[in-house]
């Protein structure tokens, strides 16, 4: 009991020591800090499957540990994008705007760079009005403050109604997926003021960085992916470690029980369900930059529903199995649909595993579920328990 | 005697079935009661009714000094007011160890920020070993509780109660599965607890009833059929009706 924080959990100083060295060994390896042998694009990968982690870091948390299957937090996670989204859009555009009327005879006025910025960004909806959601949107701290507030304030409304009555299990899950779907169904909207099904594009563009090239920016915010990932598993790794973790693991398996012990069953859901949204939406707003777009269809339930399957195959309950399960699930699904994955004729049928890569998945998670309930993760468990015994 | 759980008057009904009817029932600050009836007396409704678990239609429950209300507040919140609950079958959280398990029950702030915060102390650790001690799980504390046999099971739950510190227990067939030994410990057990808080025994064996040497309350279809000594309600007319049917 009075060993460390680290030493009661040697999983965590394992996993930072491994993200440090693939970290700096992609900074070694990239083309704007090094060798150039890795290119920029994979960069990027790595850097947005960092973000995948974190969000399955969330996930972990949520359902592995307190039960709530949730099929909202990869909407959490695009209003995050979203968020920043609209910032990083909207200087970036006012830049352009105000280089352009840079030529014209007189100094261009407040309301013309605005006007400007209006039509270049809302005219693909047919609008060059700036709506009203983007009051704040030259803002980059109250943008931030808003990748935060925004999904947190959805999540605890949200929970709070959905706790307060008591809702579990599989109805749970129906009702935080007609939540997604319903966020889904409103952006999709042009006059949602958020470009509909265009979203938001160009994100991968810094404002006033125009100078700096993309090899440069992904390295960057591969550190900021990486330094938010280590961050977010020590954050988990600290809540779950101690009575708190016992506390919503007993709520996970006897959620009656735990009330007759005297604990606000809502009220420890309700701070889960919070948290992990708001951290899934920091994951989104490191996400989507280094995506480059963000539009409702990334917000569609069946994103969620990839969320819980990457911490099944990984393993739920093990912070290092959602690690696993959304690296190797991330990692394999842009192999495969990226068109590096040699075609299989058989003759009378050729696989292409751009069609077929969502049945290997599918059967993949059938198999692990059957198979091994625990996922992969579970394969470590295995060591670790014969250590401690 | 001042009454610390009072219940009056209370009637509810499922589906058309009355399983508690205009029940009455009271206990006071430091005693031992066992409650004994056939299946569907409405034993484990009553519990369910003092616990929160189950919303009567009518009558009046009221606990502690001043009074308060148990019809308005919430299974969590009567918890902390003071009345612990085990549950017939043993409901302990296997996947975690004896000392976890006890130290979840710990009278303790019990809100998320305090909890996230939370840092056992010497006293608390103090205080788990000797709980432990007492319900005889001394030497298990790093167990995980799913590998305990049903009679620690049973024991482990007595023993969260204890850690709960309340004022009122209801302990639902304490003795279910246990052996001879076991049923004995844990007749000592309760009886010593009685001594300080309230307790209430809902039991089907007979000989263990009597070695609580206590008042008994008999239950019938959802009141009280008979109260008194056990040998005063086993000589009862109407007691031996109903339990040697009719």
């Amino acid at each position: 009991m009075s060993k460390s924080f680290f030493a009661r959990n040697p999983s965590i100083l394992i996993f930072i020591a491994l993200l440090a060295l693939i970290t700096i060994a992609a900074t070694i390896f990239s083309e704007a800090y090094g060798t150039a042998l890795l290119p920029t694009n994979y960069v990027k990968v790595l850097g947005k499957t960092m973000s995948f982690c974190m969000i399955a870091i969330a996930m972990d948390l949520v359902w592995g540990y307190c039960g709530i299957l949730s099929l909202g937090h990869f909407a959490f996670f695009g209003l995050g994008g979203y968020m920043i989204g609209m910032w990083l859009m909207y200087a970036r555009t006012e830049d352009i705007v105000v280089a352009s009327l840079a030529n014209s005879a007189l100094p261009a006025t407040a309301q013309e760079i605005r006007d400007g910025i209006g039509t270049q960004i809302f005219g693909v909806v047919g609008g060059s009005e700036i709506p009203t959601v983007w009051m704040f949107a030259d803002s980059l701290t109250i943008q931030l403050a808003l990748v935060v507030l925004v999904p947190g304030l959805l999540a605890l409304v949200f929970g709070w109604l959905a706790f307060r009555s008591r809702v579990t299990g599989v109805y749970l899950s129906i009702l935080t997926q007609a939540m997604t779907l319903a966020l889904s169904l409103y952006l999709f909207q042009n006059d949602s003021g958020l470009r509909g099904n265009n979203g938001l594009s160009g994100l991968q563009n810094l404002p006033r960085l125009t100078e700096m090239p993309q090899s440069v920016v992904s390295i960057w915010f591969l550190w900021l992916s990486a330094l938010a990932l280590g961050l977010a598993y020590l954050f988990a790794a600290w809540v779950v470690s101690g009575k708190f973790g016992n506390i919503i693991k007993a709520i996970r398996d006897d959620e009656a029980r735990i009330r007759f012990l005297g604990y606000s069953v809502e009220g420890y859901k309700l701070f889960i369900f919070t948290v992990t949204a708001i951290m899934a939406a920091i994951a989104g707003a490191i996400y989507y930059p280094q995506a480059g777009i963000v539009n409702p269809a990334e917000i569609a339930p069946i994103a969620s529903i990839y969320l819980a399957v990457w911490v099944a195959i990984g393993g739920r309950g093990r912070l290092y199995g959602a690690v696993i399960g959304a690296t190797l699930v991330s990692f394999l699904s842009s192999w495969f649909t990226g068109g590096q994955a040699p075609d299989v004729p058989l003759g009378f049928y050729t696989i292409q595993w751009v069609d077929w890569w969502q049945v290997l998945l599918g059967l993949g998670f059938v198999l692990v579920t059957l198979f091994a309930p625990s996922g992969i993760g579970g394969i470590f468990d295995r060591f670790v328990r014969k250590d401690a015994a | 005697m001042s009454a610390l759980l009072e219940v009056e008057g209370v009637s509810v009904t499922f589906d058309g079935f009355r399983a508690i009817n205009d029940l009455s029932f009271s206990i006071g600050e430091a005693e031992l009661r066992a409650i004994i009836g056939p299946n569907g007396a409405g034993k484990t409704t009553f519990m369910d009714i003092v616990t929160g678990k189950t919303r009567p239609d009518t009558g009046r429950v009221v606990f502690g000094r001043p009074e308060i209300d148990l019809l308005r507040m919430r299974e969590s919140d009567i918890a902390r007011a003071g009345i612990g609950r085990k549950f017939q079958r043993p409901t302990v959280f296997e996947a975690q160890t004896v000392s976890d398990n006890l130290m979840m029950a710990l009278k303790k702030d019990r809100s998320p920020f305090a909890v996230l915060g939370h840092k056992a102390t010497g006293d608390d650790s103090d205080r788990i070993v000797e709980i432990a001690r007492e319900i005889g799980l001394g030497d298990q504390l790093p167990r995980l509780s799913g590998e305990l046999s049903h009679g620690q099971k049973q024991w482990l739950e007595i023993g969260m109660l204890l850690a709960q510190d309340p004022r009122l227990l209801l302990v639902d067939e304490p003795a279910a599965g246990m052996t001879l030994g076991e049923r004995e410990h844990t007749t000592d057990l309760l009886v010593r607890t009685a001594k300080s808080r309230a307790v209430i025994v809902v039991e089907h064996d007979m000989e263990f009833v009597r070695r609580l040497a206590c008042p008994v309350t008999v239950l019938h279809e959802g009141s009280v059929l008979a109260e008194g000594s056990l040998d005063h309600v086993t000589a009862d007319q109407r007691v031996i009706e109903v339990y040697l049917g009719r």
